[in-house]
């Protein structure tokens, strides 16, 4: 049943993103978003842009680290005789791909490129880069040591509403970790406050380019996330402590009576926007987060196990007006594919990590499948580096596990779930996930078959430039931390 | 459209099969490309000839007994059934709930004599899962004690769908040394090192009766059989430790073998020449400790090319040594064969020599005569993922492939006029 709350969640500020990495060198060219500028740090956010209209602007965005992201060097490339996955459920066979100061010029046969730099891909297999939308990498730094074991960067766990923590303010960039995620053909990827706390904070979508500080390696333009946790985590952590919550209803009261309270505040702000008399009200930063995901500013990710569990977030959702981007990890929402379909929520999963906690029981391998039988966004996502580096395998298993119960579906429908499908979770479908025009240049040339075990990412470019080469040494990054190590790092 | 397909899959081949076998027939799989793993490649349509559990022949276009069942693998990939060298099949069933845990002791005075035999529990829904992913036997390993760097002892236990799955008991002794066990041994290594050393000396000179001796008399008896010749199993990363493993090995002239390993490949030559195996997971690539810095996806290729034996299991932050301990298995396998590895001795290292390693060659790990019949029969490479066994033969008996995890599938995804409670 629903409160007094207002149900207007605006969609989103995702018609103000900007795919600003590729900056589009040539007006008027067929695209359905905006061209960028580069990003300035001395000017806030793309994202919050419409805010600068307002005399006295809703504070519920800001802060942050402005992208200062620039792309690689790079030159226009033609991609000649691959067999073609564009991440939107299209093969093509002996195919070219052609990339012009960073965005996907054309996808099609016998391409002019022109001046472009040609590279045979003969024999081998190209798709989009591939997108992790559940990374903790730079938080859950290599190598971890006793120090994480004491205090770790994954959660804030000093109380179970960690809202107020932005995730982006913790990156090691020099995790080594973006490095292997890269070799393996992430392009871009969400990294998530941890699960501990019932909400973990604000989430930050990267590029694995290691650089000196986050915000070089901020995806420009971005909408945020939220990370949000239902289940075992926070009753057994702060549970354990003796603090609330110690039970599943616990935590349900917390969400609601934060919930409630962002709603008078965002109530009160939007008073004092109207009549800006006297002083504004106090800034109270988790009030400032939870009332942008009242609003509809922030992309709201959780992670869940359980079908009952996801249906009680829903209803949460429900009661307070805002939508769920998607369930993270969410091993049994194959029991109730509804909770996806009906709210156009995706499903974040694993291919086959379940068992080890009691709500993760019921996992099953076609989890993946049967959810995208049933017509829901299905995604694949890391959570660990090491799987973090191999999505493609993970998505292979998920499919073979379809495939083996009667549900086979071709790789250039697979591929959605490790491409367009989580470029949606970020809120990113206009901008990377597909091969086609006007989209970002992310693109991965593989030595074969991306499903198959033996296949290995050759190169992996980034807004049309090349980030890794498997047989470049120049193109092959190495940590700060790795530097002057005897790394195992395959040359 | 699921309902459709799910119900063609429940069309699923038939177990006539079995109930031949459980009348004493001899089986025969013909039409199979078998791979022996005795080091002769692969026997293109081969006709495999099983009586009373064993395998008599396995001969290319062989002639089929009188009599016997025959299962026509339609030119499938018959290899023996997987074991997987690491797992805690048996031992945990989940992980966060201590009362499904068993795999360690933290609070009593057995440290290398801890054995892992006594909580075996033959009834886990995790072993159905591994064995429908084509593992028929498995090494179940104690997890790491309070007694660092003594572990205890692991067992080799056969995946049969009833009856006793303890295969071979203290198979081997487990340590562990480095940094994941630094806190439980005072905070050093040299320490862990000192502590194993003098442990063994101690057990070596131990005296049955004799009161105020330095070691248990339990943990002395435990070590005795490692001065005996008893597998000792060091779970270790690091190279400096590694060429600790091989002094360790020599100077009590002990049969080591490592597990873990991420740095071997430094060190391939001397382990190859100490004849010490190594027991890996292929997909260890990750700089994750300060121990494991020389980690590489081409670890197994470079040890097999210097000589070292192999065997593989399959971590994934720990969750594959339980969960989906088959499928990991082969798909770390087939990333080992991407990096290097030749394909043959990949599976060779889920099989024959993962059963030379833990003592169970003489009837297990290859197909060969008079070897136990377990059988996989593959739908496709089983290295690939998405790859499933298309039949599986425990000790020449027919096992369902069916696991919990396939009836909460079909429970959930047939049709059904009452919920999916009542679907079993």
């Amino acid at each position: 049943m629903k409160g007094s709350f207002s149900t207007a969640w605006l969609p989103v500020i995702a018609l103000a993103i900007a795919c600003s990495g590729a900056m589009a060198a040539t007006p008027g060219k067929a695209r359905h978003h905006p061209p960028v500028k580069p990003a300035a740090a001395a000017k806030p956010p793309a994202d919050f842009a419409d805010q600068k209209t307002r005399e006295h602007p809703l504070p519920f965005m800001l802060g942050g680290n402005p992208s200062t992201y620039k792309p690689l060097p790079r030159q226009d490339l033609l991609i000649t005789h691959a067999t073609v996955l564009d991440g939107a459920g299209r093969r093509f066979d002996d195919a070219d791909v052609l990339s012009r100061d960073g965005r996907i010029v054309a996808v099609g046969h016998n391409l002019d490129g022109g001046n472009a730099r040609v590279i045979d891909a003969r024999g081998r297999w190209v798709t989009p880069g591939i997108i992790d939308p559940h990374s903790h990498d730079g938080t859950y730094s290599m190598p971890l040591t006793s120090i994480d074991d004491e205090s770790g960067d994954v959660s804030e766990m000093s109380g179970p509403i960690a809202a107020d923590t932005w995730i982006e303010h913790a990156i090691n960039t020099q995790d080594a970790s973006f490095i292997y995620a890269l070799q393996g053909g992430i392009t871009t990827l969400q990294g998530l406050p941890g699960s501990t706390p019932q909400i973990g904070g604000r989430a930050v979508t990267l590029h694995p380019i290691p650089a000196t500080h986050v915000a070089a390696m901020k995806f420009p333009g971005a909408p945020q996330g939220l990370k949000m946790a239902c289940g075992e985590n926070a009753k057994g952590y702060f549970g354990g402590k003796g603090q609330k919550p110690t039970s599943r209803q616990g935590e349900m009261a917390n969400f609601r009576d934060v919930f409630s309270q962002a709603d008078a505040y965002r109530g009160m702000w939007r008073h004092y926007e109207d009549e800006p008399h006297g002083p504004p009200p106090p800034r109270d930063l988790k009030l400032d987060t939870l009332a942008a995901t009242l609003d509809g500013d922030l992309l709201v990710q959780i992670h869940c196990y359980r079908a009952d569990d996801m249906a009680e977030m829903q209803a949460l959702a429900h009661e307070f007006g805002f939508k769920i981007t998607a369930f993270h990890h969410a091993v049994e929402a194959y029991k109730n594919p509804d909770l996806f379909t009906e709210t156009g929520t995706c499903a974040v999963v694993w291919s086959d990590w379940w068992g080890f906690k009691m709500e993760a029981n019921d996992g099953i391998r076609e989890n993946a499948a049967l959810l995208d039988a049933a017509g829901a966004c299905v995604t694949m996502h890391s959570d660990s580096p090491v799987i973090g580096q191999r999505l493609n395998i993970e998505a292979a298993k998920a499919a073979g596990a379809g495939r083996h119960m009667g549900l086979a579906e071709p790789p250039e429908h697979i591929i959605k779930w490790i491409t367009s499908n989580p470029a949606k979770v970020l809120g990113l479908e206009d901008c990377i996930g597909t091969l086609a025009p006007g989209y970002n240049a992310d693109i991965v040339i593989w030595s074969g078959d991306p499903f198959s075990i033996y296949t290995l990412a050759d190169t992996v470019l980034i807004d049309g430039a090349i980030a890794y080469d498997r047989h470049d040494p120049a193109y092959q990054p190495l940590s700060d931390f790795q530097l002057g190590r005897k790394a195992g790092v395959s040359q | 459209m699921i309902r459709a397909l799910v119900l063609a899959l429940l069309l699923t081949p038939g177990v006539a099969s079995s109930q031949d076998l459980a009348a004493g027939k001899d089986l025969a799989v013909t039409h199979a490309e078998a791979w022996t793993m005795t080091g002769n490649g692969k026997v293109s349509d081969a006709t495999i000839i099983v009586h009373d559990g064993r395998i008599v022949s396995v001969t290319a276009a062989g002639p089929v007994p009188e009599g016997a069942a025959v299962i026509d693998a339609g030119g499938r990939m018959v290899t023996p059934g997987l074991m997987n060298a690491a797992t805690q099949l048996g031992l945990v069933e989940t992980g966060a709930a201590d009362e499904t845990n068993d795999k360690s002791s933290s609070n009593t005075t057995l440290g290398a004599a801890f054995d892992v035999q006594y909580a075996l529990n033959g009834n886990s829904v995790l072993l159905p899962v591994a064995r429908a992913d084509g593992v028929t036997r498995a090494v179940s390993y104690p997890g790491a004690a309070g007694t660092a760097p003594f572990m205890g002892q692991a067992a080799v236990i056969r995946l049969v769908e009833s009856g006793d799955i303890l295969e071979r008991p203290q198979a081997a002794m487990y340590v562990q040394i480095g940094s994941a066990t630094l806190s439980a041994a005072g905070g050093s290594r040299s320490a862990q090192w000192q502590l194993l050393r003098n442990a063994l000396t101690e057990a070596g000179r131990y005296q049955p009766g004799k009161p105020d001796q330095p070691i248990t008399r339990l943990d002395a008896e435990a070590l005795q059989k490692v001065l005996g010749g008893q597998l000792l199993v060091i779970l270790t990363q690091r190279e400096s430790d590694i060429r600790q493993a091989i002094a360790l090995a020599k100077d009590f002239k002990l049969r080591v073998a490592l597990m873990g390993a991420n740095e071997a490949w430094r060190c391939a030559d001397a382990l190859a020449a100490a004849k010490i195996p190594v027991i890996l997971d292929p997909m260890d690539n990750l700089p994750i400790s300060f121990d494991q810095i020389g980690a590489r996806l081409d670890n197994a290729a470079l040890l097999d090319k210097a000589g070292v034996p192999l065997a593989f299991y399959a971590s994934g932050n720990t969750i594959y040594l339980s969960y989906d301990a088959g499928e990991a298995m082969r798909e770390v396998a087939g990333m080992a064969v991407a990096n290097g590895l030749p394909y043959e001795t990949a599976l060779a290292s889920m099989t024959r020599s993962p059963a030379a390693i833990f003592g169970i060659g003489d009837h297990y790990g290859t197909l060969a005569k008079d070897q136990d019949a377990d059988l996989v029969i593959w739908d496709g490479d089983p290295l690939e993922p998405g790859n499933y066994p298309w039949k599986v033969f425990v000790q020449g008996r027919e096992a369902s492939l069916e696991t919990r995890q396939t009836l909460l599938r079909d429970r959930y995804a047939k049709p059904a006029a009452l919920p999916p409670v009542y679907q079993k």
